[in-house]
């Protein structure tokens, strides 16, 4: 803080003082070691300490992106979002693969939760019925199946705790403040241009690098309201479905017969060979 | 009513960056075979989220489509993944991925344990049950790992 104050206020600031004034800076350190700290490392020191890093972290990004408009939906977007990093962080961390999956089914229970409240209500029941529903179902048949005691040394350790945080580090702050960058030329109220071409505006705020033109900026409420937010929302969903992604569903269809034969083709494989002769015949 | 919504896909895109992003931390980091096909479906769901919020504000159906698709796509992973996974189980006899690393590339040194940690005595906490019926004779062999699925 002496520095800050020394420099003369004509000098540009330097790299050191634009990191240690960003809240964003901070959030991104203090993602790193809270990451590095909550992953398995062997020991289990500075684990409540990463977890409280995480949610200082969380907080301070929170603060980086802007308020929605009404504290209703604030609040209940909060929730919403700090329940599914929460349960995204607690899924990577905890030991035990079993409490993992029930964290994971925690995160798709908010992630449902995140697409209500943006209107595609369809696919919030998906995420339940298909996802918590059957895919979660399955993970936990397994693991009682194949890790009933769910002690294991391998739960304890990580490949390289540090370089996963610093690579995950590395990846939330390009694309957040990609993110932040590409969204911070907002038009106007009430301005609806098709077409409108949004800024990205280098940090320094002194030149522009590029425009990305958003045509979608300018849609009228009035045409939202009759596209996603419609009130039949799960008959326009159908429609598109089974209109214009006809060909797909059917793609998909084929792909799920597909991979259900496949899944049982390498459980009778697996169990009629046995050991490395089965691999063997697997690669011919 | 744009700069809201371009406040609320500013939200979501960060929700969906910060859950794709621990998605990659967990699929790297992480060694039993459940929790990094676990990572791999949270890398999915940080998509979804991010497909969602651009279909809301393109006022599309694209996005909400693609995010259909992703589910089923999703389904077909765990049949097969998890298929895999319980045979991989049944060779090794646990869902350590660092026991197939003789599939690793030629010029890559092994992956050696430098310490196993032991387990403390605190973190080996059963539910307390009421006992109930007889107790079954416990199969020394099978303690250390199971030999079967």
């Amino acid at each position: 803080m002496i520095a800050i104050a020394t420099i003369p206020p004509h000098e540009l600031p330097k790299w050191y003082e634009i990191v240690l004034t960003s809240p964003f800076a901070w959030a991104i350190g203090l993602v790193m070691v809270g990451l590095w700290l909550i992953l398995p490392r062997g020991n289990a020191r500075g684990r409540w300490f990463g977890a409280l890093c995480g949610i200082v972290a969380i907080g301070l990004l929170a603060w980086h992106v802007p308020r929605l408009c009404g504290w209703l939906d604030e609040s209940v977007f909060d929730g919403l979002a700090i329940t599914v990093v929460v349960a995204c962080g607690a899924t990577i961390s905890v030991r035990n693969p079993l409490y993992s999956a029930i964290w994971f089914g925690l995160a798709l229970v908010g992630t449902a939760g995140l697409f209500l409240l943006i209107g595609a209500q369809f696919l919030s029941v998906a995420t339940i019925t298909v996802y918590a529903g059957a895919i979660l179902v399955t993970v936990l048949f397994v693991i009682m199946l194949a890790q009933p005691e769910g002690h294991a040394y391998y739960d304890r350790l990580s490949w390289e705790a540090l370089l996963s945080a610093v690579t995950g580090t590395i990846l939330v702050g390009m694309m957040t403040s990609v993110i932040g960058h590409a969204t911070s030329g907002a038009p106007l109220p009430g301005e609806r241009t098709p077409g409108m071409a949004l800024e990205i505006i280098h940090p320094r705020g002194s030149d522009r690098l590029a425009s990305v033109s958003v045509a979608a900026a300018g849609i009228a409420e009035e045409d939202r309201e009759a596209g996603i937010l419609a009130e039949e929302h799960v008959a326009g969903f159908g429609r598109e479905l089974l209109g214009r992604y006809l060909i797909a569903m059917q793609v998909a269809g084929a792909l799920m017969l597909a991979a259900l034969v496949g899944a049982m083709a390498i459980v009778v494989h697996g169990r009629r060979t046995d050991g490395r002769q089965a691999i063997r015949i697997g690669n011919m | 009513m744009a700069e809201a919504e371009l406040d609320l896909l500013q939200n979501y895109l960060t929700v969906g960056a910060i859950v794709f992003m621990l998605g990659v931390v967990g699929l790297i980091a992480r060694r039993n075979l459940i929790v990094m096909f676990l990572c791999a479906e949270m890398m999915l769901q940080g998509v979804s989220i991010t497909l969602v919020a651009f279909s809301r504000f393109h006022n599309d159906w694209g996005g909400q489509m693609l995010v259909v698709f992703i589910i089923a796509v999703a389904a077909c992973e765990a049949a097969i993944a998890l298929a895999l996974i319980l045979m991989l189980y049944a060779r090794a006899g646990k869902l350590d991925a660092a026991y197939w690393q003789e599939m690793r590339e030629e010029n890559v040194p092994p992956y050696i344990d430098r310490e196993v940690p032991l387990e403390r005595l605190e973190e080996r906490r059963w539910p307390d049950l009421a006992p109930a019926g007889v107790a079954p004779e416990i199969n020394e062999e099978e303690q250390s790992h199971r030999s079967h699925v």
